[in-house]
C-alpha cells in the first residue's frame, strides 16, 4: 500500500459529513454525535499519517484523542441535562439566553 | 495496494461514510446512535487495514460500545416526545450545509498538494509481531508526561459532571 490519498478522503469526507450534522441538525444529542465522528476522523487522520510514515506516535495520539473525546462527551451530555432541566427541551435554537 | 485490500478498503470506508450519512439524516435520535455505531465499525475496519490492531479494539469496545451507550442512556431519561418530537434541521441548515462543503473542498485540496515521504510506510509498526508492545513501549517512554496530563483530564471530566448534574439537597 503506497497511496495515502484514499485513506485521507475517506477522514476527510468523514469530517465534512460530522461538521453537516454540527451545523444543520436541531437536536443537541445528534450535535454531539456528529462532533464525536468529527474528532473520531482527526485521529483517523494520525493513524493513516502513523502507518505511512513509518512511526508509532500517531497511534498514541489516537489514544489521547480518544480519551479527550470520551471526557468532551460525558461534559456536553452534563450540559445537555442541564439545558433540559432548565428549558425543556433540546432543541439548539432554544438554548439563547445570551442573546436577550 | 493489492487488490484484495482495495476491495476491503472500499467495504470498510463505504461503511464508515453511510453510517456517519445515517446519523447525519436519520430523523430519530435514537437511530442515529445506531448509525453511529454502525460508522464506528467501519472506521475500527480502517485502522485494521492500516495495521492499528490495537486501536482497532479500542475503538470497537470504547466508541462503539462505551460512548454509544453513554449517549443513549442519557437521551433515555428524557422524555422522548422532547427529543424526538423536533423538527429536523435548524433554519440556517442552507449556510452550515455551504460551510462544511467548503471544509471539503479545503482539506480535498490539502490531501492532493500533501507529500510525504513513504519509503518507511508499513515499518516500525510492531515489535516482534506485537502492536501492542510497540506502542506501550512509545507511550510509556516518549509520551509519559501527556499520559499524565490526559489521567488529569478524564478526572477534571469526572468531577466537573458530577458537580454540573448535582440537584440541591437542602
Amino acid at each position: 500500500m503506497e497511496n495515502y490519498v484514499p485513506f485521507l478522503m475517506v477522514a476527510f469526507i468523514l469530517f465534512a459529513i460530522g461538521a453537516t450534522g454540527v451545523l444543520v441538525r436541531r437536536n443537541f444529542f445528534v450535535v454531539l454525535m456528529s462532533l464525536e465522528i468529527m474528532i473520531n476522523s482527526a485521529g483517523l487522520v494520525f493513524v493513516i499519517l502513523s502507518y505511512f510514515s513509518g512511526t508509532v506516535s500517531g497511534q498514541v495520539f489516537f489514544i489521547f484523542v480518544a480519551a479527550v473525546a470520551a471526557s468532551e462527551t460525558a461534559v456536553g451530555l452534563a450540559i445537555a441535562v442541564l439545558m433540559y432541566r432548565v428549558r425543556h427541551t433540546v432543541d439548539v435554537t432554544e438554548f439563547s439566553m445570551m442573546k436577550r | 495496494m493489492t487488490s484484495m485490500e482495495t476491495i476491503i478498503f472500499a467495504i470498510v470506508s463505504l461503511i464508515a461514510v453511510v453510517g456517519a450519512l445515517g446519523l447525519v439524516f436519520a430523523k430519530n435520535p435514537y437511530h442515529s446512535a445506531l448509525w453511529m455505531v454502525f460508522s464506528f465499525v467501519g472506521l475500527a475496519g480502517l485502522l485494521a487495514l492500516l495495521q492499528a490492531y490495537f486501536l482497532t479494539v479500542l475503538q470497537l469496545i470504547v466508541y462503539a460500545g462505551a460512548i454509544v451507550v453513554m449517549i443513549a442512556f442519557v437521551m433515555m431519561t428524557i422524555d422522548f416526545r422532547k427529543v424526538g418530537g423536533l423538527s429536523k434541521f435548524v433554519p440556517q441548515w442552507l449556510w452550515g450545509l455551504i460551510i462544511s462543503f467548503g471544509i471539503l473542498i479545503d482539506l480535498f485540496i490539502l490531501a492532493s498538494k500533501m507529500k510525504i515521504d513513504v519509503s518507511q510506510s508499513g515499518k516500525n509498526l510492531a515489535i516482534a509481531g506485537s502492536n501492542t508492545k510497540a506502542l506501550g513501549m512509545e507511550l510509556f517512554t516518549h509520551y509519559l508526561f501527556p499520559f499524565e496530563l490526559v489521567a488529569i483530564i478524564l478526572l477534571v471530566a469526572l468531577i466537573g459532571v458530577v458537580v454540573l448534574t448535582k440537584r440541591e439537597i437542602k
